[in-house]
């Protein structure tokens, strides 16, 4: 299994120069990865791209043995007419309903399983979106800003847990939040503004686990990595 | 709802009386051309009761029309909903059809049919069927994006599902439109009972025209709009009922 995109470019069909252009890279592994930069620099559009969501892009993606790519992003909602709970339990497999009680504990969604949808605050919101991708069966899954209004602890507590509950899948998360990605993602495509080249450079975060902790010197180099390349 | 709507329509009737007194007496019109309140008063109660049952007749056919139209306006409007070479002919056909007047096609039918109950029904949902299309259309050719992406990435969108999601997003604005086309089914067919029918509060409404009778004819208006009030407040009820139930006062 891998990603491989390879020349990859992007222009609006009302706009005058490229979104971004020959943006070449390779996920060899499963694993939690990111995107990160900027806003407005093509992290979402390229995301699109990969899930097939657009189609009229220059390049070639080959995601050779991924079967099914999932985007999902941060504004999506479920519909109200039931509970959250119920939603969940149709959209998700019978098979992956104990899994699911489980993601439900550790994402703290315990208490609001019975509220409708447009009743929970825009954390909880992201969470139960995020719980329905995460039960689906897919290869891979990009995470557009899915941890939005989550506080800090909690982030991270669900970003462990999805590192440990699925490690034979592939994720590309994307966040604005420079110290996680650094601290817990595996790959880091870092995007850069239109006018420098290469427009995007990767870079290796620290890819910390449950239980594992990352030295303070390293944290910092990966970040100052990031920043560089941005 | 409901009190309100006929509030409503109470203080618009009696501006309008007022504003016919007031050019009565304004200029000294003579009562054989707009009659005395009291003869206005003795006329209601001289017909309130044949008028009335007038009035129900044409409640009737006009409730049936529109349930008629909404039924169909919807079938239409789902199967027209989708960005096909179908669904782009259905929307096409729609806006130019609905821009032809429907009354102009009613001699027609009379022709046809006859001055019976069914062409008067069947004017009635012409009437109120073309702008419940458009709506219709409008609704379900809109995608809900930020909830039907979850569907279609996943593979789990049925097209039963895609039209709940696109209704109940616009519940408001379809209960809108439905109880809006009430007064359409109503002057609809009115329109057909006073152009060639045997019943209903249009053809009472004719038989006054030819005696002159201008206050059997400020009665059967009285009686079509406290009508018209009620059915719609009624009709709006029902749709606050059925957006409590189906979004649990999420949209209340």
């Amino acid at each position: 299994m891998s990603l491989i995109c390879d020349s990859i470019g992007f222009t609006y069909p009302d706009a005058a120069l490229p979104l971004f252009s020959n943006v070449s890279f390779r996920l060899p592994a499963p694993g939690f990865h990111a995107f990160f930069g900027p806003s407005g620099v093509g992290k979402t559009s390229l995301a699109r791209i990969i899930t097939g969501g657009i189609g009229r892009f220059s390049g070639t993606v080959t995601s050779a043995g991924l079967r099914t790519l999932l985007y999902s992003y941060n504004t999506e909602r479920l519909p109200g007419w039931s509970s959250v709970g119920r939603h969940l339990e149709r959209v998700i497999p019978p098979s992956q309903h104990r899994r699911l009680a489980e993601l439900v504990e550790i994402f703290g969604l315990a208490d609001c399983i019975g509220s409708r949808f447009n009743r929970l605050s825009m954390g909880q919101r992201n969470r139960v979106n995020l719980i329905r991708y995460l039960l689906q069966d897919c290869d891979l899954l990009i995470m557009d800003e899915s941890l939005a209004n989550v506080d800090e602890l909690t982030r991270e507590k669900i970003i462990l847990a999805v590192k440990a509950l699925f490690p034979e899948r592939y994720f590309i998360y994307i966040s604005h939040n420079v110290t996680e990605v650094a601290r817990f993602c595996d790959a880091i495509l870092v995007f850069r503004s239109a006018d420098k080249a290469p427009q995007t450079v990767m870079v290796q975060g620290g890819n910390l686990r449950d239980g594992e902790s990352l030295s303070r010197s390293a944290l910092d180099a990966t970040l100052l990595e990031i920043m560089n390349a941005a | 709802m409901l009190p309100r709507r006929i509030l409503q329509f109470l203080i618009i009737y009696c501006l309008f009386i007022g504003t016919l007194m007031l050019v009565k007496y304004g200029l000294r019109l003579s009562d054989y051309v707009i009659p005395a309140p009291a003869a206005i008063f003795q006329t209601l109660l001289a017909e309130y009761r044949q008028y009335t049952l007038a009035t129900m007749n044409t409640l009737t056919v006009a409730v049936v029309g529109q349930v008629l139209s909404v039924i169909l306006a919807f079938a239409i409007g789902i199967v027209g909903r989708r960005s096909t070479w179908f669904g782009s002919f259905i929307k096409v056909a729609a806006y130019n059809i609905q821009a032809y007047p429907i009354v102009a096609l009613a001699p027609i039918l009379f022709i046809l049919l006859g001055d019976g109950f069914l062409t008067r029904l069947l004017i009635a949902a012409m009437i109120c069927y073309f702008p419940v299309l458009l709506s219709v259309l409008g609704i379900m050719s809109k995608p809900v994006e930020d909830i039907e992406h979850f569907y279609r990435a996943t593979g789990k969108m049925r097209w039963q599902l895609e039209v709940k999601i696109r209704a109940f997003e616009n519940l408001s604005q379809l209960t809108t439109v439905i109880s809006g086309s009430a007064t359409l089914a109503m002057a609809g067919t009115i329109v057909a009972e006073f152009i060639a029918a045997d019943a209903g509060i249009g053809y009472s409404i004719r038989i006054a025209l030819y005696q002159s009778d201008l206050g059997k004819i400020v009665i059967a208006l009285f009686l079509i709009g406290i009508t018209i009030a009620a059915y719609q407040g009624l009709l709006e009820l029902l749709g606050s009922a059925v957006k409590r139930a189906w979004t649990g006062n999420a949209l209340s």
